[in-house]
This record gives structure tokens, C-alpha cells and sequence, in this order.
């Protein structure tokens, strides 16, 4: 799922500089089950914001609301009313909500709560970890399932740096080095030697160094 | 030959090979890479230049590398793949080929999170090897990267590529070199080896895979410099393997530097005798002194002769031009110094002259005074003569004025008067020296024109005359400094600014008592400026520009002057923090990271330890910790507030209190019991069994033989639970709400906006209602539940095969009979409901007709009162045909038809809704397949008051956990979120899932407990479970078991 | 006079506040809050407390391996610790806001709580 964290409450405020009515728009999508933009994280940052805008002096009406999704145009529809009723609308969903709301909403002031991050698993309740780059043109079947390209923090594909010791990464002993744990994973199926060929120089279009990037499937076009 | 490179001729002749390493500025300072490049000329045979090692900003590889070359020094330019992609890449290839570049070491680079810039971000767009790869085929085939064709000038290059041969996984190392190799590695530099052991079996592995013979390898040696940096490498950097034995030698070492050398060139020594190695890379890092001592005392020397040709003309022919105009400019300078001098010595020469003359003049003159004198005494005297004529010529005129002839008398006397006065003219100008003087220097003035010298020179000259005249009277001497042009100390001028010191001495006359002066305390200020006092130099210079602000000399004194001052400075802020480290004991600043860094660094660490040590209650480390990183960062803050709280003996509140449990641990009882004597009623005790009535001797009674002869259950079992009498749970004694006392009640409640449609069963008298609750089960305070959860008896219609003995006890005599079986749960057991299983149908097991099925079914029916489940085998089709059968004999209401599936929903959904029956909805345990199977019935037409949900579940041990939470979401769906299509009732058969369960099966022993008790409880605890997850009609075996779970729900229900 | 308000369970709430104003144990302002257990407590709460104007929060808790609910006091302390940073990012002092874990009905330990949270507010004024 997308990961995300929520911005610090600093800049939140300056974003709510002379608002008078804020929507504080949640998603129940990925951000809801990382914790980060749910019903739960709506009640904490309207809270937040009321007592922050409180202890200003200033007046706030914060109203909260939790979509199903925000990048879905369904979803989105109430949206288009209850909209125009607020001086800004602050989403707590990934950037993807924010921009979906920003291209489909006309007259809606929209701006982010969360910095969104990484596409991740859940490693244990309050745990998180990066586990794919959206890269576009996936390598996974050559090494393991582990991927090189979010996992290894050079993106090397050939085999692990002089920096890997014991199966730790060198820029971070908490890190673990990717290419020792493909090394062992293939090793285990006794496919190590696929890591004799060269993997060759990657073509990063599909990772969006070609343009924004769009998919279609042409049978499900209305 | 590759490229040619002095490198390659030396590889490919065989020779052993030795390169250095140079790591260039962080400025753009060329003198510091001429300089490195100087101390390594002609002790190796090519050097690397470092592109941005550790990720810090420094003087790009490629000009560094020129810069080396223009010195005669032959560069292996280093580069890494992180901060250019690949056409950035390709371009500097491309330019460093042009440029006379002939050997390229690729490398992936150092992550940018070790340099200066770790918010920088990193390209990678390819790897080292995907590079090598690259450049080979720019080299080789004369194409880009995209396939494009390079035309004229493809790069020439002698590549190397770096290895790791102390890296993990170390098997996978000697492979991954050999992909270095197959992409295009013609020479490999390994990592610094002091475990010479395992790169002798790196090596070996190398040989194996021919590696050696593709390719030059040359093994990395590093001069420690001290004890703390081997350690430093030994603990701090990742892929370095630093031995016991090396930190020992340094640590024994007298002299470490010395001792570090020598362990080079052992390691040096060391790797020459294994096969394979064709040369080494000696880095010296921050040391590049060492290197020629190592290369000489490894017997390397003397390096082959390098031809090294540089493609531009590069610094050092610039210098050389810069350094030829200057001496040019300085000879000039001399010779019109000496040009001066001589004029000077000229002029003294002809003052000399000119004083002699002069001073001839002024003996001729005394001469002349002297004769005036004479001639003066002689008028004197002729005067006397004179009167003493007029005396007798007016003795005479006496006479003769009695004669008559006095004008004539009177003229004569007239003419001797006016030459009297001229006379005595002459005696009083005695001061006409002064004018004498004058009138010479007139003389001299006619003298320069004669001459024909410059207006300096003769100024020179008068001085010297005048020096002359006032050191013969009193007076200072006066210096004659102006005189010549001051030459030393002054900045090498460029050509045309020669004149300039010249011009210095061209002071206009009236000046010169201020020049004196000026020049007087410039003196003094280079004098203090030499003797390193810079500040009083400082005062001196500024009152001599007070005096005269244009003087250059005075000028330069005060630049040099606050040049010292603040170098001076900027040493005793460098010198200070040193001594501190020193002091605190900080390891060795490591490469690649200023003093500055590392001191930072430092300084996170102690307050790191300082933290632990803070965790660990350890009051002095953790003072001792923050003082250290306070003498360091005097502003840190989070040290201050960690200092604050240590020295408070404020230990972190999380885990306090963790540990005062365990000290307090005998209070804990007490604490336990203080609120039940002070109010609060526990809630424990709702869960306590109490047994109401007949004790043991029953029990006893009912058992059989067998029983009392086994082994006695485990006294701990027999004590906790009684399965025999009646049941009673002790109920509340006080609500929940007045136990909640002033807690606001919206903290606590969560009422339900849906609520579960109510389910009727048979008709008439003994018809049950289940459902029908608003609150989660027996959440009384929030919401109401109606009707109490239902316990139907399961009744089979076949005689089982086998039955577990606890069963057997209550059902033997009627396990053939059904109705009878039915009778006895009904009259005896006081059944609620009964659940006919259909397991005779199972065209697997007995596969009984489904007419004969039918009819013992319909014998069952009428034999009771209260409603029947029917339930068929599971086999959808032939439920569907012997349900079928019954409902068409069964005229009432009484029963309740299933399980339904999504196989044969629409036919017996049709039949039920006929029949207006209720129906029990199975699907094996989810939420989405329970909601779906509910959608389609209501989309046949049957309402959802006529569905009984089956969610499929599982006994203790058998996936109850499970079915808990799938039961629970579904229920929470239904209650909390309006999920209209899941407020159904939900049906458990535990009867059937508990009862084939092994634990039911087994006898009494010890391990185990009591066979019996074990299987009630196991009956009894699936069932209570289920009804916490919202079950309203479950279906059990035991008639103690359905005792317990009854006495449970009716303590609940209150 | 401060006003400070306290969230205790069910356990812990036992104090009561007036008597205790009454005899001068405590200074007035101070109102306790019951929750069933403190591991009830959520973030907003907490924020809400500061916004209906209190200078100071407190949570007292079990302590934490004698918590009727296992985890309750714990799972409290950990919210607390985010409330923390919340209202610093705000502009409050953290200090302002604190768990306590106390032994179940001591009413000593609470108006220990109390008495620190006094202190902490004076310190601030």
C-alpha cells in the first residue's frame, strides 16, 4: 500500500493562515490502514488544529469527513457540494487524493496534511517498511522477489557493493543489505548462478523519468 | 596497447606495478594537487584521482587529474555513478580522452548520506559494472550508450574497476570481480589488505576463475597512521578487515608512524609472492609522504621512466611563463637598480669633486678676505696716510686759506670717503658664505644640465651634499634610505610595474622630513612584523599611512601585517579544538571527514551513550557523557538537557515503572485486593462457576466403573470445575452503570445504529425468537438484546459410528432411535429447539433415500413440540431433494430448513419461501461470501427475517480464533456500519464441530484430566465464545455442557 | 489559579478532588476525569483538554504490569508521548502533559500528580 506521515503541525498551520472553515478530508484507503490519514488521524489533527488555532486567538470551524476513497471519481462526488462551503479543504489522503481533488473539484482550495512516502508493508503494528519503487519495469523474477531498485540504497543491479558486511548495508547497520539477502535467497533454490550475467543498464522510462506515466486497458474503457 | 598509458606499458611488460592515490582539494586551489603530485612523482607509476571520495564536494577527478598531469604525474581518473547519469557520463569521458586522460577507474560510489551533502540526491543511474560495460563499447565498438556511432576520437581508455575482497558475501566476491572483468576491467584495485590470509584465498578463487589472466590485480596497502585510525578502520567502516595483529604492532609500536610504514611494507612484501598479483595501490591517505619511504624500503624503486605528455599546455608551462616574466622583470629591475647605483656613486664622485673645488673656492675666498684685509689695513693705513696728508694738506689749506685754495681740498676728501664705505662693506658680510653656498648650488644646478642627470640623481647628489654639510655641523643623520629602491621583501611585481619601487625614491624635497618619518615607522613595523607581532606592526603601518597614505611600502607592511593577524587567528581556532580532542579523547578525525564533522559526530555519539547510560540508571556515565559532549558542542542542547536530568537523577518515566513492579512485587497483592474492600465490585467474579447443588456423591453415582477405577483426574481440574448439578453464575451485584460511577457515558458506550432483525422458528407455544439485539452481545448498558441466545440439542437420525463415552452416557439407549432421542432432549434435557441432522442422506456414508430420510424426519417432527432445525449432510443436491421431501409432508411451521449454499440456495430459497420457513445461510468463514449468499436470497424474495446466518465454525483448537473475529467484523458491520445485508442472526453448530474433536475422544489420564470434564468444558467454552461473538442459536451434544452455557447466558441476561 | 485536568481510571479515580481542595491538600482548578481504563484514552482527549483551556494534562494510570486490562496504562503512556509532540509542534511545553502510573486507588499517588502538575504550571507562569 501507499505510505504516508503527516506533515508537521507547523506547517499545517501556516497552511490554515486567515481560514475560517476547514474541511479535514480523511481516506479510507491505504492511508487509513497505515495509520496516517484514517477516521482516527481526522479526530486527532482537528483536535490539533482547534486547539492550535485556540491558543492564536483565532476562530476556526474545523469540520471532519472521512471519504471511502479519495482517488476514486465516485467517491469524490459529495465533494463538489460540500466543497463550496469551505475555505479550504485539507486532505489526509496520499498526494494522489490531493491532486484527484485538485483536477476534478472546480472551486475547492485543496492543500496536503501527510507527506506521502513509499509503497510499503505493514511489519508490525506502528511498523512500516519500503518495499517497491514503482519502477516500471520489474526485476523481481531475476533476484528472489527482493527488489535491487527500492531496497538497495544504490539501486545497484549487479550484485551487492563492497559496502555490504554481515548482511548489513553500510549506510545504516539497521539496513539490511538486499543483494546479500538475494545472494542467499537464490543460493537456496540453487540459482546463484544467475548472478554470474551482467544485468544491463536499466531503462528508466517506465519509472517516470519518461513523463508522467498513464495507463490503459483498452476493453475496460467505457 | 590499449591507450597507451604508462600504467598498461608497465602491466603488459610484467613488470609489478605501483600507484598512489591522490585525493584532491576542497577548493580550487591547484598548488595543492601540484604539491601532492610532486611528492609522488617518480616513486609511482600512475596515481588516482579521486572523484568526490565519501560524497564530499572536492575538485572534480578530470581537472585534478590535468593538473596531475601537467606535473609529469600520470592520472587513473576515478569515476562514480552518483552524481552524473549517463550523459553526463559519456561527455566527461569524451573530454577526458581529449584532454590526454588515459587510464579510468569506475566505480559506483560512495552513498552520498557519508559526505557533505547527504540531502543531495544520489543518480545511480547505472552501477559500476553497467559503466564498465559502457565505456568498453565506446572504446571498443565506437558507440554511445543508446547504440549511437561515435565518429572520430573514440575514447581510449585503460580501465580499472574496484573490488572488495573482504566484503560479504565473500564465496560471491571473486564472481562479482569476474563480472567487473567480463564488462571490461582491464586492471582491478582491491580494498586495503591486512588480512592477507583471506586475500591469499580471495586470490586463489580469482586464479580458479581465470580472472588473473584477463586482468591485472593489484592489491590495496594502506600505512596506518596511528593506533586510533586501524581502529577506527577495524570497527567503523564496513568491508575493512583490520587484524589483532596490526592493532597489536601499533599498539607496542614506539614510534606508530614508523611502525605503520613498516607494516605496510611487509603487507607489501607479503602480497608480491601471491600469485596473481600484478602490482599494488599503495593509498596513503592524508599522508602522501609515506609513500616514497614505503616504495623505497619495498625495494621498488627506482619506477620506470615515465613519458608523460600533457595535450594542453598545462599549469606548470603557465608558471613556467609567469616565472620567466618575472625573473625578466627582476633582472630589468637589478640592472636599473645598479644603473642607479652607479649614477649615484657617479654623482658622490663629482660632489667630492665639486666639495674640493668648493672648498678651494672658499680657501681662495678666505685667501681673498685674508688679502682684503691686508688691502683693508693697507687703505687703513693709507687713509691714516691720508689724514695724516689731509691733516698736513689741512695744516697746509690753514695756511693756504690765507692763500686762497680750499675747494680743491674739499673734492679730494670726497673721493676718500666713498671708498671707506665700500671697504667696510666687505668686513661685515661675513655671512656671504651662506650666499657663497647658494650661488654653488646654482652652480650645481648648471652642473646637472652640463651632466645631463636625472632630476633623482641629482636629487641623490644635493642630499649627499647636504648630508655632507649638516654631519659636519650637529644634527641626526639623516638616512639614506630613499636613495636606493627597497627591492626586498616586496611582492614579485609583474614587467610593467618595475618602475614603480623607483618612483618611490622620486620624494619631492619639501616631504622629506615626513618621508623620513614614514620611512622611520615602516622600519619599525617590519622589524615587529618579523618578530611576529603582528598587532604592534599593525599601529605602525597605520600611523605611517597616516602620515602618508600613498606609501606602497607602508601599504604592503599593513597588508602582511593583518595577513599575519588573521592567520594567527584562524590557527589558534584550528589549534584549539585539536587540543580539546586530544584531551576528550576522540579518535582520529577518519578519511573523508573534517576535524569538524567528526567532532560533530562525535558528539551525537556521547550524547547517544549518555542517553543509554541514562536508561540504565547509570547516573555517572551518563554526567560524564554529556560533560564530554558539552566540552565539545559548549551550545549542544540536547546534551544540557541531558547533563540537566542526569545530574537530577531523572531517569526516562517509560521504563521506571516496569522495574519498580518487579521491586515491588509482594505489594502487589495488596494493591490487587485495596479496591475490592473499598468499592469497586471486581468484575472477576461474574466469571466465577458456583455450583448450587448436589455435590460429588451424584456424580459418582452416574459415572461408570471404569471412571472411578482410572486414574484420578488432576486434582487442580477437579477442584476449578464441578460438571455435574445445576448451574449458577453469580450475577451482578451492581450495574455496570453505577460500578461506572461519573465517568461520562459517551466514553464508554458506543451505541449501535443497526440492529439485528429478529428470526422466529416454529410456531405456536413453543415457537423461539432469536436476533432482534442493538447492542453487541450482552452489552446490556449500550443497547437491548430481547431475546436471550437459544440452545437447540443435535439429534442424529442415524446411529453414529462411533461416539465418544461422555456422550454415550446420556444417548446410548436411543442412539438408534431418533425420535426417541428427540424425546428425551425434549422432555428430559428441556430443549428449547432440536437440530435433526440429515447425516444419514450423506450419499458418502449411509446414503439413506431421501424419501425414507423424509419420512423418519416428519416421525421426529410430530414427535415434539418444540421447533426443528433440519440440517441437512452438506451435499447440496441431495439436501436439496430430502429437505424437499420433508417440507412437502410438513404442514406447520415448525421447522427450520438448511444449510443453504450458494450450490443449491435457489431451489430450496424457492421451497422455504413457499413454505414461509426460515432457513439457515452457510458459508465457509467470510465476511464478503456471508453478505453475497444474503444478497441473493433477498434478491429470490426472502426477506432477511427469514435467515439464519451459518458463518461455518470451528471448536477450541480448531479455528475458533478465527471464526471469533470473521463472526465479530460481520457483527460489527451490521451493528456500527449499517450493513443492512449482514443483520442476520447468527447459528452455530457446535455440537458437531466439538464432537469429533480428538480431545473428546481420548481417555482419562493424567496429562489430559478427566475425559468427561474436559469434553463438557470444551463443548461449553466454544459455545460461550461464540456467543460473545454474536451466535443466538447454537447447537450442542451435552447436556452439561448445555447446562453451563445456559447458566452462562441467563448470569449475563440478568 | 491553574486549571488542570486529570484523566484517571477507573482505578486510580478514587480521589476526591474537593475534599482534597477543602483541606488545602491541593489548590482548586483541578477536575479528574474518569475513563474505564486509560488505555480508553485517545489523543484527541488529550487535545481537547489543552483547547477547553487547561494549562496543564495529566494522566494517571495503573501502573503498568498491575493494569486490570493487561496493556491499558501503557498503551496510555505511548498516546501520551504522541500528544507530546503534537502540542509542542503547537507552541505548548510538552512538560504540560504527563502519565503517571499509580498504585490502583492511591489517592497519594494521584495527588502527588496533581502537586507536580502545580509545580510545572507555576514554572511555565
Amino acid at each position: 500500500m501507499i505510505i504516508a506521515n503527516q506533515k508537521p503541525l507547523g506547517e499545517i498551520m501556516d497552511m490554515l493562515e486567515g481560514v475560517r472553515r476547514v474541511l479535514v478530508l480523511g481516506c479510507r484507503g491505504c492511508v487509513a490502514v497505515c495509520s496516517a490519514g484514517g477516521d482516527k488521524e481526522v479526530k486527532i489533527l482537528a483536535s490539533a488544529i482547534r486547539l492550535g488555532k485556540g491558543r492564536k486567538g483565532e476562530e476556526i470551524e474545523v469540520v471532519e469527513e472521512t471519504f471511502v476513497r479519495q482517488c476514486d471519481p465516485e467517491y469524490l462526488e459529495p465533494l463538489q457540494e460540500m466543497g463550496k462551503d469551505f475555505d479550504l479543504v485539507l486532505s489526509m489522503a496520499c498526494g494522489v487524493g490531493v491532486n484527484f481533488i485538485a483536477d476534478r473539484v472546480p472551486g475547492v482550495k485543496v492543500k496536503p496534511a501527510l507527506n506521502t512516502t513509499f509503497f510499503g508493508a505493514n511489519l508490525s503494528s506502528g511498523e512500516w517498511k519500503e518495499m517497491c519503487a514503482g519502477c516500471g519495469a520489474c526485476v523481481l523474477h531475476l533476484t528472489g522477489g527482493l527488489c535491487p531498485v527500492a531496497r538497495c540504497a544504490k539501486s545497484l543491479s549487479n550484485g551487492p557493493c563492497g559496502g555490504s558486511q554481515g548482511g548489513r548495508c553500510e549506510i545504516d547497520p539497521e539496513v539490511p543489505c538486499i543483494w546479500h539477502e538475494i545472494y542467499e535467497k537464490l543460493k537456496g533454490f540453487n540459482e546463484e548462478a544467475s548472478l554470474e550475467t551482467i544485468m544491463p543498464i536499466r531503462d528508466w522510462r517506465p519509472s517516470g523519468h519518461g513523463g508522467p506515466r498513464k495507463r490503459i486497458r483498452e476493453d475496460l474503457l467505457p | 596497447m590499449i591507450s597507451g598509458s604508462n600504467l598498461e606499458s608497465i602491466l603488459t611488460s610484467g613488470q609489478f606495478a605501483v600507484t598512489g592515490e591522490l585525493g584532491p582539494p576542497k577548493s580550487g586551489n591547484r598548488d595543492i594537487v601540484r604539491k601532492k603530485a610532486r611528492i609522488l612523482k617518480g616513486y609511482v607509476d600512475a596515481v588516482n584521482i579521486t572523484d568526490c571520495q565519501t560524497a564530499i564536494v572536492r575538485m572534480s577527478s578530470l581537472t585534478a587529474g590535468l593538473l596531475a598531469l601537467s606535473e609529469g604525474v600520470e592520472p587513473v581518473m576515478q569515476m562514480t555513478c552518483r552524481d552524473r547519469n549517463r550523459i553526463g557520463m559519456q561527455a566527461d569521458i569524451l573530454g577526458a580522452h581529449a584532454l590526454g586522460i588515459k587510464n579510468l577507474l569506475c566505480l559506483t560510489g560512495d552513498h552520498q548520506k557519508f559526505g557533505n551533502h547527504p540531502q543531495a540526491k544520489g543518480v545511480f543511474d547505472m552501477d559500476s559494472i553497467q559503466l564498465l560495460q559502457m565505456v568498453k563499447a565506446m572504446r571498443d565498438e565506437r558507440r554511445f550508450q543508446c547504440g549511437e556511432e561515435i565518429k572520430g576520437g573514440e575514447p581510449r581508455l585503460f580501465l580499472g574497476a574496484a573490488a572488495n575482497p573482504f566484503a560479504d558475501p565473500f564465496e560471491y566476491r571473486p564472481i562479482r570481480l569476474k563480472k567487473k572483468v567480463d564488462a571490461g576491467a582491464n586492471f582491478v584495485q582491491t580494498q586495503i589488505i591486512y588480512n592477507v590470509e583471506k586475500f591469499k584465498e580471495f586470490m586463489k578463487r580469482c586464479v580458479d576463475l581465470g580472472i588473473t589472466e584477463r586482468c591485472y590485480i593489484l592489491a590495496g596497502v594502506t600505512p596506518p597512521k596511528s593506533l586510533g585510525m586501524a581502529r577506527y578502520m577495524k570497527n567503523f567502516v564496513p568491508g575493512l578487515d583490520v587484524t589483532d595483529e596490526v592493532i597489536g604492532r601499533l599498539k607496542d609500536a614506539k614510534d606508530v608512524r614508523e611502525e605503520g610504514i613498516n607494516i605496510a611494507v611487509d603487507i607489501i612484501n607479503e602480497v608480491r609472492e601471491i600469485p596473481g598479483v600484478a602490482g599494488v595501490h599503495v593509498m596513503a591517505i592524508e599522508w602522501e609522504e609515506a609513500v616514497p619511504e614505503i616504495v623505497k624500503r619495498a625495494n621498488l624503486l627506482p619506477r620506470p621512466e615515465a613519458k608523460i605528455e600533457p595535450v594542453l599546455m598545462g599549469a606548470q608551462s603557465i608558471d613556467e611563463a609567469v616565472e620567466q616574466a618575472r625573473k625578466e622583470a627582476e633582472e630589468r629591475l637589478q640592472g636599473e637598480i645598479s644603473r642607479y647605483k652607479e649614477e649615484v656613486e657617479a654623482s658622490k664622485r663629482q660632489a667630492e669633486k665639486e666639495k674640493e673645488e668648493s672648498a678651494r673656492e672658499i680657501n681662495a675666498l678666505k685667501r681673498e678676505m685674508a688679502s682684503k684685509e691686508d688691502e683693508l689695513s693697507e687703505k687703513e693705513r693709507r687713509i691714516q696716510e691720508l689724514l695724516d696728508a689731509l691733516r698736513a694738506e689741512k695744516a697746509k689749506i690753514v695756511e693756504l686759506e690765507s692763500k686762497g685754495v680750499v675747494s680743491t681740498v674739499s673734492t679730494v676728501a670726497g673721493e676718500v670717503s666713498e671708498e671707506t664705505k665700500v671697504l667696510e662693506e666687505d668686513i661685515v658680510s661675513r655671512k656671504q658664505l651662506d650666499f657663497a653656498l647658494r650661488s654653488m648650488e646654482a652652480g650645481l644646478e648648471a652642473l646637472k644640465k652640463v651632466l645631463g642627470l636625472e632630476d633623482e640623481a641629482f636629487e641623490a647628489l644635493k642630499r649627499f651634499i647636504e648630508a655632507e654639510f649638516v654631519l659636519k655641523g650637529e644634527g641626526p643623520a639623516v638616512p639614506t634610505g630613499p636613495v636606493t629602491p627597497p627591492t626586498e621583501k616586496r611582492p614579485p611585481a609583474p614587467p610593467e610595474e618595475v618602475a614603480q619601487p623607483v618612483e618611490a625614491a622620486g620624494e619631492e624635497p619639501e616631504v622629506h622630513k615626513r618621508a623620513k618619518e614614514v620611512v622611520n615607522l615602516v622600519a619599525k613595523g617590519n622589524l615587529l612584523l618579523h618578530q611576529g607581532k603582528a598587532a604592534e606592526a599593525l599601529t605602525e603601518f597605520k600611523k605611517a599611512l597616516e602620515i602618508d597614505p600613498e606609501d606602497e611600502k607602508a601599504k604592503a607592511g599593513l597588508e602582511e601585517a593583518q595577513k599575519a593577524i588573521s592567520a594567527k587567528e584562524t590557527e589558534e581556532q584550528k589549534e584549539e579544538p585539536r587540543a580539546e580532542e586530544t584531551k576528550e579523547g576522540i579518535p582520529p578525525t577518519p578519511e573523508g571527514l573534517t576535524d569538524e564533522e567528526w567532532q560533530r559526530k562525535w558528539v551525537i555519539r556521547l550524547i547517544a551513550t549518555g542517553n543509554c547510560a541514562l536508561y540504565e540508571k547509570d547516573q555517572d556515565k551518563a554526567i560524564s557523557c554529556f560533560e564530554q559532549a558539552l566540552r565539545l558542542d559548549p551550545e549542544n542542547e540536547k546534551a544540557k538537557r541531558g547533563l540537566e536530568a542526569a545530574k537530577k537523577g531523572e531517569f526516562p518515566t517509560y521504563e521506571s515503572p516496569r522495574e519498580e513492579v518487579v521491586e515491588e512485587a509482594p505489594k502487589k497483592e495488596e494493591a490487587e485486593e485495596r479496591p475490592v474492600a473499598e468499592a469497586a465490585p471486581p468484575e472477576e467474579k461474574v466469571e466465577e462457576v458456583k455450583e448450587a447443588a448436589p455435590p460429588q456423591k451424584e456424580e459418582v453415582k452416574e459415572a461408570k466403573p471404569k471412571e472411578e477405577a482410572g486414574p484420578a483426574p488432576a486434582p487442580k481440574a477437579a477442584a476449578a470445575i464441578e460438571v455435574s448439578g445445576e448451574f449458577e453464575f453469580k450475577k451482578e451485584e451492581t450495574s455496570l452503570l453505577d460500578r461506572i460511577g461519573s465517568i461520562p457515558q459517551d466514553l464508554f458506550m458506543e451505541k449501535a445504529t443497526g440492529s439485528i432483525r429478529e428470526v422466529v422458528i416454529g410456531d405456536g407455544e413453543k415457537a423461539i425468537t432469536v436476533g432482534g439485539a442493538s447492542a453487541l452481545p450482552f452489552h446490556l448498558f449500550e443497547g437491548e438484546m430481547p431475546h436471550a441466545p437459544k440452545i437447540a440439542y443435535d439429534v442424529l437420525d442415524s446411529k453414529p459410528e462411533e461416539m465418544p463415552e461422555p456422550l454415550l452416557k446420556y444417548y446410548e439407549e436411543c442412539l438408534d432411535d431418533p425420535v426417541k432421542w428427540a424425546k428425551k432432549c425434549e422432555t428430559e434435557f428441556n430443549a428449547q429447539a432440536i437440530c435433526l441432522s440429515l447425516v444419514s442422506t450423506d450419499p458418502n456414508g449411509l446414503d439413506r433415500s431421501s424419501s425414507e430420510a423424509a419420512k423418519l424426519a416428519k416421525e421426529v417432527i410430530d414427535a415434539v413440540e418444540c421447533p426443528v432445525i433440519l440440517w441437512g449432510c452438506g451435499n447440496a443436491e441431495k439436501d436439496t431433494e430430502t429437505l424437499r421431501e420433508i417440507t412437502a409432508m410438513v404442514t406447520d411451521k415448525k421447522v427450520c430448513i438448511g444449510p443453504l449454499t450458494d450450490a443449491n440456495y435457489r431451489n430450496l430459497g424457492a421451497t422455504a419461501m413457499a413454505m414461509g420457513l426460515p432457513v439457515v445461510a452457510s458459508t465457509p468463514i467470510d465476511v464478503n461470501l456471508a453478505k453475497q449468499l444474503n444478497i441473493l436470497l433477498e434478491n429470490l424474495g426472502l426477506g432477511l427475517d427469514h435467515i439464519l446466518m451459518d458463518p461455518s465454525i470451528g471448536a477450541v483448537g480448531y479455528g475458533l480464533e478465527y471464526t471469533y473475529s470473521v463472526m465479530e467484523r460481520i457483527r460489527l458491520a451490521a451493528l456500527m456500519q449499517q450493513d443492512e445485508k449482514l443483520q442476520a442472526p447468527f447459528i452455530c453448530n457446535v455440537g458437531r464441530e466439538v464432537w469429533k474433536a480428538k480431545e473428546v475422544k481420548l481417555p482419562t489420564d493424567e496429562m489430559l484430566g478427566d475425559q468427561e470434564v474436559r469434553s463438557i468444558l470444551l463443548e461449553a467454552i466454544t459455545a460461550a465464545s461464540l456467543l460473545f461473538a454474536g451466535g443466538e442459536l447454537v447447537i450442542m451434544r451435552h447436556p452439561r455442557a448445555v447446562a453451563l452455557t445456559n447458566a452462562l447466558i441467563q448470569g449475563l441476561m440478568g | 489559579m491553574a486549571k488542570i485536568i486529570g484523566f484517571c481510571c477507573n482505578y486510580t479515580a478514587q480521589v476526591p478532588v474537593d475534599v482534597l481542595e477543602k483541606e488545602g491538600v491541593i489548590g482548586g482548578g483541578v477536575e479528574l476525569r474518569r475513563l474505564p481504563c486509560t488505555g480508553r484514552l485517545e489523543v484527541p482527549m488529550l487535545l481537547d483538554a489543552f483547547g477547553e483551556g487547561a494549562d496543564a494534562v495529566f494522566v494517571a494510570g495503573c501502573k503498568i504490569d498491575t493494569c486490570h486490562n493487561k496493556t491499558g496504562s501503557l498503551r496510555a503512556s505511548k498516546r501520551v508521548r504522541y500528544a507530546k509532540g503534537l502540542i509542542e509542534e503547537l507552541g505548548i511545553d510538552p512538560e504540560l502533559l504527563e502519565m503517571f502510573f499509580a498504585d490502583r486507588g492511591s489517592t497519594g499517588d494521584v495527588v502527588e500528580a496533581i502537586k507536580e502538575m502545580e509545580k510545572r504550571t507555576e514554572k511555565g507562569a
